[in-house]
């Protein structure tokens, strides 16, 4: 097989005031798999999207063996030889192994007077490519009764099917346990072994070292650097991927007070996380770190009682409290702004002023009744107090931006005057401005006396926002930082 | 946009239902007589307290297909209780004995609308499958109470509760009128009825506010089971008999009401006022067509193209609204 290659030439995506990917110029050579780090934002995602034909390039060019391509749509991506395969499994579940790895040109043959699916002949080309990969698992079984790791093999086994020059993998492994993780790492090793051109993204630092060949990192959608295995270390990682950061730092007037609020003892949940023990003191703003699937997200709905946790104890201001409903939890003071702001924070069909109503409709209520007065007043007060741009508060919450729609959320949960407020990625998909105002909203709390948890994969969100970081590594707690005596590099390989 | 386009299209089953008045006014004989407008709104009536029901349920985001045959169902038991109650065994006088039946009759009717809705909050059974099991069973049941007669243990007075009048009004009206008031209320003004539309848009984001969704789907099926229940009550006393086979369909001509008054099946969205509209223009066009001599089984073509209309004006208007095409 001749060595493939793919080559961007300044390659631009622009989109309405802003550039996700600034004039990147790359070269992956087949044979090897290279390794694509960067954070949230930072332009992997819109990389990988161009190659595979779903976004068109603002400027520059895409080389396939030194030849450019256009690449109108995934259809033409797989003409080229580009396939990837995505974060999570997108198999049918209903349909067996040989199926999905054949859906769409299943082979045919004739007979009752039509044309019919020749299954025999499914089966053993299926047959035939898993045994290629090195996997031995039934074409006939059900996708639904495969593990993710096997899901996540099928789904290599259908893009390689095709033939391609090119493999793009969008962190395959967030959801696998650690042995799968070594099954599919010897799967991509064979695979470049044939000369493809392997694109691995991750987030996970360790994994490179034992995978890639070469680490490009991106940047605010700027190519910083492309470097030979051997010389990536963490540490020059990390600062490659984060750069001089700047802290916008916390007020120094906001400290914690001395009374615990919330005491969480060995709390676990199955299959989400274990053991976890901390204490939570008066307007103190604690940050939670860790990677995707560590259980950060899991703990937060634990102890908002959204799922609860089956052994531990949580003690709000000194009594033994067992989170069993958001009900019982909101009653105790406890609010929980979700990681999926769209989906669980909001009811996207409603107004901007009943979301904000929507969860002390009995404070508004007088003698049982709600008034449209009463309502009004109260989505004013806090379209006014945290500045929530919303031209017509009686309009449909989807016509907001990310940042309002998060201060909805958020006013929500302060018209309960909680004592406690869970925030989980307060600050995704946010503009740079609406960032900011959001962190001013969590140190007036502080100063309050209002405790806060943010979960966050912004690192230097978490070190200039809070007063403490509590690392979470798989399900269990892993240790703790202090932003003022730590740095951001320690941090992010704590979290590794 | 300008005001007049605004009220144009916010109350635009309202304007389609007075030019349709106007139009009947003046070509049906008899449309516009006292007697025949009351004589719709009696016909109206004993849908639309089931509709207003329907009309929490749907934007609940749920869904109930047995109101039928509860009022069927509720006729035939109330018939049954008075008749054990004031014979031989019970012996009970024929007032407590009316009121005693039917009482027994609405709590059992909210007790199995209480049912569907725990069926699908803690087992995840559907309500669109509950009530359709409840569809056939209370049908079933209705004629095991009454061995398939009508059943006929009613005092004269009875009939005052689907057949009377009150300053010339049919009391049937003015339960729905009442019962309008409440749900009004209750939907519009209540921590209770906002909840409901919030459940219905996202189960989940209201869940997490702290809002006991179990809660609301279960207490909007069991009133809706009740409504359907009184409804049939008032049936019974209408046609003075308890019968099984009485009100077959009606459940689709609530639903009908219920989506021509601009409520979503998807849930969340619907006005209690819409549903009122939906069902008066429902029974002023089949009054008018038979007024008009249209042979019945025309009534149920024009009664299907009219659902699917409606529903097509209120997704036209929707897209208008936010800009966007239908499906997109």
């Amino acid at each position: 097989m001749a060595p493939t290659s793919l080559q961007t030439l300044a390659l631009r995506k622009e989109y309405p005031g802003t550039v996700a990917l600034r004039d990147v110029s790359l070269r992956f050579d087949g044979g090897k798999i290279h390794a694509l780090l960067g954070k949230n934002g930072a332009g992997k995602s819109t990389l990988v999207k161009l190659f595979a034909g779903a976004l068109q390039p603002t400027s520059g060019s895409i080389l396939v063996n030194g030849t450019p391509v256009v690449l109108r749509s995934p259809r033409d991506a797989f003409r080229n030889g580009i396939a990837a395969v995505h974060q999570e499994p997108s198999l049918v579940p209903e349909l067996s192994v040989a199926e999905n790895i054949l859906l769409g040109r299943l082979p045919r043959r004739r007979g009752a007077g039509g044309v019919l699916v020749d299954w025999d002949a499914a089966r053993s080309r299926a047959a035939d490519l898993l045994r290629s990969f090195g996997l031995a698992m039934d074409p006939d079984v059900k996708a639904r009764s495969l593990g993710i790791a096997q899901q996540q093999m099928v789904e290599i086994v259908k893009a390689m099917s095709f033939g391609p020059s090119v493999l793009m993998l969008d962190e395959p492994t967030s959801a696998l346990a650690h042995d799968e993780t070594e099954r599919l790492f010897s799967l991509l090793k064979d695979l470049a072994a044939r000369g493809v051109v392997l694109l691995y993204i991750t987030h996970r630092l360790e994994e490179i070292h034992r995978i890639a060949d070469t680490v490009s990192v991106l940047r605010n959608g700027e190519l910083i650097g492309t470097v030979p295995i051997a010389e990536a270390t963490p540490s020059r990682i990390v600062q490659m991927m984060f750069g001089e950061t700047v802290q916008r730092s916390r007020p120094v007037d906001i400290e914690p007070g001395k009374r615990p609020v919330m005491e969480v003892r060995h709390l676990s949940r199955a299959d989400a996380f274990r053991d976890i023990s901390f204490t939570l003191y008066e307007g103190e703003i604690l940050g939670i770190a860790g990677q995707l699937g560590s259980g950060r997200t899991e703990l937060l709905r634990s102890l908002f009682g959204a799922d609860p946790p089956d052994g531990g104890e949580v003690l709000l201001e000194g009594r033994v409290v067992r989170p069993e409903s958001p009900e019982q939890m909101k009653r105790l003071g406890v609010a929980l702004a979700p990681e999926k702001r769209k989906e669980e924070g909001l009811v996207q069909l409603l107004s901007s002023r009943a979301n904000i109503c929507l969860a002390g409709l009995s404070r508004i209520a007088r003698r049982g009744f709600v008034t449209r007065g009463a309502e009004q007043e109260v989505a004013a007060r806090y379209v006014r107090d945290i500045n929530i741009e919303v031209a017509d508060p009686g309009a449909p919450v989807s016509f907001l931006s990310g940042g309002n729609q998060q201060k909805v959320v958020l006013a929500k949960w302060l018209h309960t005057d909680p004592r406690v407020i869970l925030l989980d990625e307060p600050t995704r998909g946010i503009d740079v401005q609406a960032k900011q105002q959001i962190f001013q909203i969590i140190w007036d709390l502080s100063r309050k006396g209002i405790s806060t948890i943010v979960v966050s994969s912004e690192l230097e969100e978490l070190m200039s926002v809070c007063h403490r970081i509590l690392v979470l590594r798989q399900g269990r707690l892993h240790g703790e930082v202090i932003p003022h005596k730590s740095t951001l590099e320690e941090l992010a390989l704590c979290i590794q | 946009m300008n005001i007049s386009r605004r009220l144009l299209s916010s109350a635009v089953m309202e304007i389609i239902l007075a030019v349709l008045c106007v139009v009947l006014a003046l070509a049906a004989p008899g449309f516009l007589t006292a007697d025949n407008l009351l004589n719709v709104l009696r016909n109206v009536s004993m849908q639309g307290v089931i509709a207003l029901g329907m009309t929490m349920v749907i934007i609940a985001g749920e869904i109930d297909l047995s109101v039928g045959s509860m009022v069927a169902f509720a006729g035939c038991l109330t018939a049954f209780l008075v008749q054990w109650l004031t014979g031989l065994a019970a012996g009970l006088p024929m007032v407590p004995a009316v009121g005693i039946g039917i009482l027994l009759t609405l709590a059992l009717a909210f007790g199995l609308g209480c049912v569907t809705g725990v069926m699908r909050t803690r087992y995840g059974v559907p309500s669109f499958i509950t009530t359709l099991a409840l569809l056939t069973g209370l049908s079933g049941a209705a004629e095991l109470i009454t061995n398939g007669f009508p059943l006929t243990p009613f005092p004269a007075w009875y009939n005052f509760l689907g057949g009377g009048y009150v300053l010339g009004i049919p009391f049937p009206a003015l339960v729905f009128l009442a019962a309008f008031g409440l749900v009004h209320v209750l939907m519009n003004f209540t921590p209770f009825g906002r909840a409901v539309y919030a459940v219905g848009g996202n189960a989940e984001a209201a869940r997490l506010s702290g809002i006991n969704v179990s809660r609301v789907k279960v207490l909007v099926l069991a009133c809706t089971a009740l409504l359907a229940a009184a409804s049939g009550v008032m049936q019974s006393s209408e046609i003075m008999s308890g019968t099984a086979t009485t009100a077959k369909g009606w459940e689709l001509d609530v639903i009908a009401a219920v989506i021509i008054g601009g409520t979503s099946l998807m849930g969340g969205v619907g006005r209690v006022w819409g549903t009122m509209v939906g069902m008066i223009f429902l029974g002023v066009i089949m009054n008018g067509m038979t007024l008009l001599n249209v042979s019945e089984y025309w009534q149920h073509v024009v009664r299907g193209g009219l659902i699917l209309g409606a529903v097509l004006l209120n997704r036209l208007r929707q897209d208008a609204a936010t800009g966007e095409f239908a499906g997109a």
